[in-house]
């Protein structure tokens, strides 16, 4: 068996353990939260049956009332897991979480993919740029770092929706696409559905609309990559192998090919880094801009306490970022046959 | 002798809390006298106690141009007085010619098939159906027969709940249909719905009551209240309504081209005295702490005049309101709260120490300011510690249903329109959610009395006793009400806000180039949680359901008067 092989198949083994942790963390977390979340939901004015009903929909109590023990609810809610079903909500109509979770899903992934090539563009062309050329393009870059870095998102969203939706009406506050614009549903995501059915005045309506949003995310993770970009261009820029390639009178745009290839792998291990951020940094994007994504979805089911919908939510993110960093150390491990060793 | 005037429904908002007092106690609660359609004879409470009696008809004789007609006229009553007290059957019998949205015709049979729905699917506003009812039927295709299981004067305000409208055949006839778009028989009907993202909205043709003047309303959902007033401005949406922020209304007030509506809303705010609870168990206490209270600086300085100061349980604008709480304690007097203090044996020296609770968020990012303010209020006596205590909302309930919480601040949205929604829920065992903290025989025999009396006389003095005792007992000690505040761009027209809570689309316009326009956006940050009546239990979504389907019983825009919806005419007997 190839060494890849196994790195791979070790891998994919520790995923197991690690989203059983995951799950664990969150069941027993929401269950020593202080309060009876039965209350909170049904309301001060309950009668005692609907207070029972929605303790036997919880799986606090068994059919007859009794309460059941917390080591078999949990075995319960695994069980539960397994079969793929993450629980109903306990609001608006008590849909399956699943269910609720896949319509708000293409949305994020949507303006996830956005926001990680505007931070991926950003990042690494000002990085690359910093590392090349040195002295104070080096400096500003490393200040850009800083500054975009500890950017507040919801206040760098709010002023540029200030300057483009306000000020200049040039672009809207929020939302995803302009009312009766949608494009026939195939993917969920409105830019590449507008493509495919060529609905031209939707992918320009969808376009104008993620335009601020992904550059509110992209802008703070972009802040990262210029950091690493420009330390891991300096480190390969002080390499033998460029100083020969300059000595032999190889020109310099030939040569920033070979030192960002070299230079890629940091870069690359940081954008599997920072998957998992922009999952949390969609919640405040998506909350400034009223984007009908996961983060907007996973925010509103906390005001409302709906206990099952936020807790199989929090296991999916779980459970994507748990794969994503699955898929990125894979493709690491490809690139730098080191890491398999 | 007929008196006509018309109005457009901009002026109508206009009235002042002191017509509006005097018009909602003619006929509030289901007063009306006469059957609107057809002239179909009926009576509410009230109507045949006096010689003469008042009928407010209101007609809108075209709704595309908005107007509202009021009519007021003088006749004679019904032959035979009605009884004392209200009876446990109601009759109701509907318009002729009804339709759903899609042409289908509506009968009564579809009003049980859809009270028959809440009861099987035991949703949380159920109990406005299986609290008062013991059965519904079909006398035949116009008449339902509703049998009480104790005599309400309020009912006609029951069948104006969402829980009581019928909606279309294709709602699941046993279990929540939450996205279901069928609707009912309601002014507009669902075109697209997108949870979270946009609801957009068309006018019926089949609506009983004509066409509203916008063809097409669409309700924006915002995640925030600061994106939702940018939109605003960049005139994104036309109208900012459900729930801009109390300084986002403060700027938008300077703003060129945005104009403000503000109204007296339906939720109120109160300090609740576990009267089982030392030392708020000794009456001169708690009376010295309401005494103490500066009603007026909360509003101004916590909520910025989002808030009107309120010194009774039932809120201004409500028929039947008093602001006993003023007349017993003044606006603010301080010696008589010393003096009632050192009748209860407390000095500068041996100060009355206690707690003050409030949860953080459930009330808004203001209660923690709130709290502050009634704490510096109370120890201005200078024989008062108050020390501030907070728990989060899950957490504080369990508290209060415990008893552990001597002073707590509460606040409560009506259920249905009517003083009693304002009184009962508090007193004795169904005041057990706040642990039991008010427990009165005499009021519980006046409240019982006041929900059967058919005479909106006979139910005022009532309540009017009701809130004197109240404030004599100052166990529950009401304090702030809230204003509803919507934000336009000018052009915009045909906007009525009133303490029922309910925005009405079709009275909506937007006047763009000397013509009406087709569409007008509403941007919202509240949610749409449950477009089926069954299980929707929040104002916003009533809202929805109001301008979608249409009930027995609908309240007149700007107004707490009930007038007839699909129902043409209603006798409890």
């Amino acid at each position: 068996m190839t060494s890849l092989k196994v790195f791979v198949i070790a891998r994919l083994l520790l995923v197991i353990p690690t989203i059983l942790l995951l799950v664990s963390l969150v069941f027993f977390i929401m269950r020593v939260m202080p309060g009876d979340p039965v209350i909170a939901i049904v309301g001060m004015k309950a009668p005692p049956e609907r207070v029972l009903e929605l303790r036997k929909a919880l799986g606090l109590v068994d059919e007859s009332g009794n309460p059941i023990p917390l080591p078999i609810q949990y075995l319960n809610y695994l069980a539960n897991l397994f079969r793929g079903d993450f629980g109903r909500s306990l609001i608006w109509g008590k849909r399956p979480v699943l269910v609720e979770i896949m319509e708000h899903l293409p949305a994020t992934i949507e303006l996830a993919i956005a926001g990680f090539l505007v931070s991926i563009i950003l990042g690494v062309a000002l990085g690359t740029l910093g590392g090349w050329k040195g002295g104070k393009t080096n400096s500003a870059v490393k200040i850009y770092s800083a500054i975009t870095y500890a950017l507040f998102i919801p206040w760098i969203g709010m002023m540029f929706q200030l300057l483009f939706a306000v000020w200049l009406k040039v672009l809207p506050v929020g939302g995803r696409i302009d009312p009766g614009l949608e494009p026939p549903m195939i993917t969920g995501l409105y830019l590449l559905d507008s493509i495919l059915t060529g609905r031209w005045d939707s992918f320009v309506s969808a376009l104008r609309h993620i335009i601020l949003p992904s550059l509110t995310l992209g802008l703070v993770i972009s802040g990262i990559f210029s950091r690493v970009a420009r330390t891991s261009v300096e480190e390969v820029m002080r390499q033998d192998f460029v100083i020969a390639a300059r000595a032999r009178g190889i020109p310099e745009h030939r040569l920033v090919i070979h030192v960002l290839r070299n230079a890629f792998i940091p870069i690359m291990t940081m954008m599997g880094l920072q998957l998992a951020l922009l999952m949390t940094g969609a919640i405040l994007t998506e909350t400034t801009f009223s984007w009908p994504g996961m983060g907007t979805f996973l925010f509103e089911r906390i005001e409302y306490r709906d206990y099952t919908t936020v807790q199989g939510t929090v296991v999916f993110f779980a459970i994507i970022i748990s794969l994503i960093n699955l898929v990125v150390d894979i493709l690491y491990a490809y690139i730098d046959p080191r890491i398999r060793y | 002798m007929v008196e006509e005037s018309i109005m457009g429904a901009n002026e109508r908002r206009k009235l002042t809390r002191r017509e509006a007092l005097s018009t909602a106690g003619k006929v509030a609660a289901g007063v009306i006298v006469a059957g609107i359609a057809g002239g179909v004879a009926g009576y509410f409470a009230g109507s045949a106690t006096a010689p003469t009696t008042t009928v407010t008809e209101t007609r809108r004789e075209t709704i595309a141009t908005t107007i509202i007609s009021t009519k007021t006229v003088t006749v004679s009553p019904t032959v035979t007085a009605p009884p004392p007290v209200v009876g446990k059957e109601c009759i109701v019998k509907l318009r002729p010619g009804l339709y759903f949205a899609d042409g289908t015709p509506l009968t009564a049979h579809d009003v049980v098939r859809s009270i028959d729905r809440v009861a099987k699917i035991e949703g949380d506003p159920a109990w406005f159906v299986l609290d008062f009812l013991d059965d519904w039927k079909a006398l035949d295709d116009n008449t339902v027969k509703f049998t009480l299981k104790e005599p309400v004067a309020f009912f006609p305000a029951l069948l104006a709940v969402p829980t009581y409208f019928p909606v279309h055949p294709a709602y699941k006839p046993d279990e929540i249909d939450s996205d279901q778009t069928a609707g009912g028989a309601g002014p507009h009907k669902i075109i697209k719905w997108t949870r979270d993202v946009e609801l957009v909205l068309e006018s019926n043709p089949y609506w009983f009551a004509g066409m509203p003047k916008t063809k097409q309303v669409i309700v924006k959902f915002y995640k925030d209240a600061t994106a939702l007033r940018m939109a605003l401005e960049a005139g994104e949406v036309d109208i900012a309504w459900r729930t801009l922020r109390p300084t986002d209304i403060q700027d938008l007030k300077k703003k060129e081209g945005i104009e403000v509506l503000e109204a007296p809303g339906g939720a109120i705010r109160y300090i609740v005295f576990n009267m089982h609870i030392p030392p708020f168990d000794d009456p001169r206490v708690r009376k010295a702490l309401a005494a103490a209270l500066d009603r007026k600086a909360i509003c101004e300085k916590v909520y910025l005049g989002t808030y009107e100061p309120l010194y009774s349980m039932v809120p201004m604008g409500m028929w039947s309101h008093k602001d006993s709480f003023k007349e017993k304690y003044g606006d603010r007097n301080l010696e008589l709260a010393r003096k009632l203090l050192e009748e209860a044996g407390y000095s500068s020296s041996n100060k009355l120490k206690i707690e003050l609770w409030y949860t953080p968020t459930h009330y808004g990012d203001t209660e923690v300011d709130v709290a502050t303010m009634i704490k510096q209020q109370w120890e201005e006596i200078g024989m008062v510690e108050v020390e501030l205590k907070s728990a989060e909302w899950t957490t504080y309930l369990d508290y209060t249903r415990n008893r552990m919480l001597g002073a707590s601040l509460y606040g409560w949205y009506p259920d249905y329109i009517d003083p009693d929604d304002y009184t009962s829920p508090f007193v004795n065992e169904a005041g057990r959610w706040l642990g039991n903290a008010y427990v009165s025989e005499e009021l519980g025999k006046l409240l019982v009395e006041a929900r059967t009396k058919t005479s909106i006389e006979e139910r005022t003095t009532l309540y009017e006793r009701i809130q004197d005792i109240w404030a004599e007992d100052a166990v529950i000690v009401p304090f702030a009400q809230g204003k509803l505040e919507i934000a336009y761009r000018k052009g915009i027209k045909g906007v009525v806000l009133d303490p029922t809570l309910l925005l009405r689309y079709w009275l909506i316009y937007k006047e763009e180039g000397g013509r009406i326009a087709d569409r007008i956006i509403i941007g919202v940050t509240d949610k749409v949680t449950d477009l089926d009546p069954a299980n929707a239990y929040d104002f916003f979504t009533w809202e929805i359901l109001n301008n979608i389907m249409t009930g027995m019983m609908r309240y007149i825009p700007g107004t707490t008067e009930l007038e007839f919806g699909l129902a043409a005419s209603y006798s409890l007997v």
